[in-house]
């Protein structure tokens, strides 16, 4: 009986943690072989990430376990997601103040007092995975796709080098690795995702501000938090299918 | 077999004759090299440690050497200047000379691909591009296409040209029905290669300042003043320094050409000044920073005025028949509007597109010394292909260089 409470508690917490195919896996992953786990089926997922705003806590844990897993250069302009910091004066709301002293990497130093009329918050930003993504349509040689589960890839053996894409991204998530010479951006950790594990900047997320969700998947706790919050996606006017959506996106983020 | 023959001959005694001259031929060619080797180091550099040695990052990415691609290609189209009155209107002074406008729309296009290589950040990966080659993103990127037109233009003025002064050589009239086609499709193509161009900004939605639909137009008015305002010059020079015959009335047709043009460039920018800061919507950032500088930088106001003067200056010099045909105040507003445009439609125009970036900030682009050093390279590169090409040019068209004089004549330059 004990065990098999516990064992319906561990069951219900995978299913409330993790995603449909990536609760299947999951056991292939605690057996140290996710290679093992059922074959990864591309059009089976459509992936997409929730963030909300009210959670975030500046933390930068993401920024650091981003770097760390991907092997991102720890310079300040190579990033693959980084974190914003605004801070809003309720008489002028269209120029925030935004700081993100190495991309919160090393978190936010106190700077703003509290109390002076003014709301601070903090926005985490990375590529948006979009639908109809801009970066896409204008590279050259085809090097920076879509996949058919919904994420932006770039092919780095491929890729020219030609900053097309970096200055047609609407949200300043492509850089130049300045290793290989190509452009570098988020690949929603994709050789986590299709082995069924989550993103190494949602699985330290210490406050659960950041969450990859599969639209595909009917049972995704994405679409709750869809459903039942006021979300917004960055640059709507963009009209780039973002796929980044983000619960109390304040007006004045850009 | 026999043409087979002739052409080589006809190459054979084109290098023969760009191999000998005087001396001042031979210290011009000497400086060019002396440039180019000079660009070579700035660019081996480059080479070795990647783009870090330009000025360019990522909020800024592209500067120096795409805005001189940019205003290069504007030089190729510009071409047309010459060919429609030549082979549209069948106007005898231009018809003469016009050859020399596709010469220099092959000058232009050798530069512009120069700069596309040296800007790519993986240039052992330039072939991913080439047409036939590469795989391209075709049709749906604007670089694709861009790769395409540059290349059949390339392509078609080199056929063309090469085929007239062969035919000279070898004292025969051309087949019209093979040059007139090619002459014609080389007009919708001038327009095409700027055009996508200019589209190749002009789609970005994420960078408002490029993304206003009079781009296109603008990209063409200022080419057709500034492509001219080096044909202009050239000509005199030609005249000066060689028996090359050019007639004032076809470098003061020219000119009136221009003074339409500049006053339809000058229309054109003001029109996208009203729009922007007139409406004054949060797009407005861009052309601020470039006319009045943002957030206490005003890197580019400077430039952005001086262009307009310039432009100003050489309509009002060009408008005025007076002026027109005064050999100074020509060559004056010749330069003028030369110096307006490349400021406009080179780092006036891709600086202020990126700056602000997407985020807001704002980094100030100032080129290195590197891709200083890597343009000027550049350049002499494309003036000694244009120099090469004059070189054998002006003595077919004075008719020095035939096929049936080539004995004597050989002796005699020897």
């Amino acid at each position: 009986m004990e065990a098999d409470r516990r064992e319906f508690l561990k069951q219900t917490g995978l299913l409330l943690v993790l995603t449909g195919a990536a609760a299947q896996a999951w056991d292939f992953v605690l057996a140290g072989e996710p290679e093992k786990a059922p074959t990864y089926k591309l059009l089976d997922h459509w992936w997409a990430m929730a963030m909300d705003i009210r959670k975030c806590i500046g933390c930068g844990n993401c920024v650091r376990a981003c770097k760390t897993e991907n092997g991102v250069l720890l310079e300040p302009d190579c990033f693959r997601t980084w974190v914003e910091r605004y801070h809003v004066h309720p008489d002028d709301p269209e120029h925030p103040e935004v700081d993100s002293p190495n991309g919160g990497y090393d978190g936010f130093p106190e700077k703003y007092k509290a109390g002076d009329g003014s709301k601070n918050f903090f926005v985490p930003k990375m590529c948006n995975h979009c639908a109809h993504s801009p970066c896409v349509q204008v590279c050259p040689v085809g090097a920076t796709f879509e996949s058919p589960d919904g994420v932006v890839l770039v092919d780095k053996t491929y890729c020219l080098g030609c900053r097309y894409c970096v200055q047609a991204c609407p949200y300043g998530c492509r850089y130049i690795d300045p290793r290989t010479e190509t452009v570098d951006k988020c690949s929603l950790c994709y050789h986590r995702i299709t082995k069924g594990l989550t993103t190494a900047c949602c699985e330290v997320c210490p406050m659960g501000a950041r969450k990859l969700g599969d639209l595909k998947d009917p049972k995704d706790p994405i679409h709750d938090f869809l459903k039942d919050h006021m979300i917004h996606v960055l640059k709507p006017e963009m009209a780039t299918g973002a796929k980044a959506y983000y619960n109390g996106l304040d007006g004045s983020v850009r | 077999m026999e043409t087979i023959r002739n052409f080589r001959r006809f190459c054979l005694d084109s290098l023969r004759l760009v191999v000998v001259g005087n001396r001042a031929y031979y210290g011009w060619v000497a400086f060019l090299l002396a440039l180019m080797g000079l660009g070579i180091v700035a660019y081996l550099g480059q080479f070795q440690d990647g783009l870090i040695h330009t000025n360019m990052r990522d909020q800024v990415s592209w500067g120096f050497y795409i805005g001189n691609f940019t205003f290069l290609v504007g030089l190729a189209a510009a071409a047309i200047m010459l060919v429609i009155p030549a082979y549209v209107y069948e106007w005898k002074p231009i018809k003469e000379i016009a050859i020399l406008g596709e010469l220099l729309a092959i000058s232009a296009l050798v530069m512009c691909l120069g700069f596309v290589l040296v800007d790519i950040g993986r240039p052992d990966r330039f072939w991913h591009i080439m047409p036939l080659v590469g795989l391209l993103n075709f049709p749906s990127s604007l670089l694709a296409w861009d790769v395409i037109a540059l290349n059949s233009y390339l392509l078609l003025n080199y056929v063309v040209a090469t085929y007239l002064l062969y035919c000279a050589y070898t004292d025969r009239h051309y087949v019209k029905g093979f040059v007139y086609p090619l002459v014609f499709l080389s007009i919708p193509m001038a327009v095409s290669i700027h055009t996508v161009t200019a589209y190749l900004y002009n789609g970005l939605g994420a960078r408002p300042y490029w993304n206003s639909a009079i781009l296109a137009p603008r990209f063409l008015a200022s080419a057709f003043c500034s492509g001219p305002a080096i044909l202009l010059i050239l000509l005199q020079i030609l005249r000066k320094t060689t028996r090359l015959e050019i007639k004032d009335e076809a470098i003061f047709k020219i000119a009136e050409l221009m003074a339409y043009t500049m006053g339809f460039n000058l229309f054109l920018t003001a029109a996208e000044a009203f729009k922007e800061f007139y409406t004054n919507s949060q797009d407005v950032v861009f052309i601020r920073y470039l006319y009045l500088g943002l957030r206490g930088h005003y890197t580019l106001v400077p430039f952005a005025w001086a262009s307009v003067l310039c432009g100003l200056v050489a309509f009002l010099l060009f408008l005025v028949p007076k002026t027109r045909k005064n050999w100074v105040t020509l060559n004056i507003g010749c330069v003028l509007i030369y110096a307006s445009v490349y400021i406009e439609k080179g780092m006036g125009l891709i600086i202020p597109g990126l700056t602000p970036d997407t985020l807001g900030e704002i980094y100030t682009y100032r080129p290195s010394l590197t891709e200083v050093g890597v343009a000027s390279g550049i350049f002499a590169l494309g003036f000694l292909v244009f120099t090469l090409m004059l070189k054998v040019a002006v003595p077919v068209m004075l008719g020095d260089f035939t096929m049936a004089g080539r004995p004597a004549r050989s002796a005699a330059a020897a």
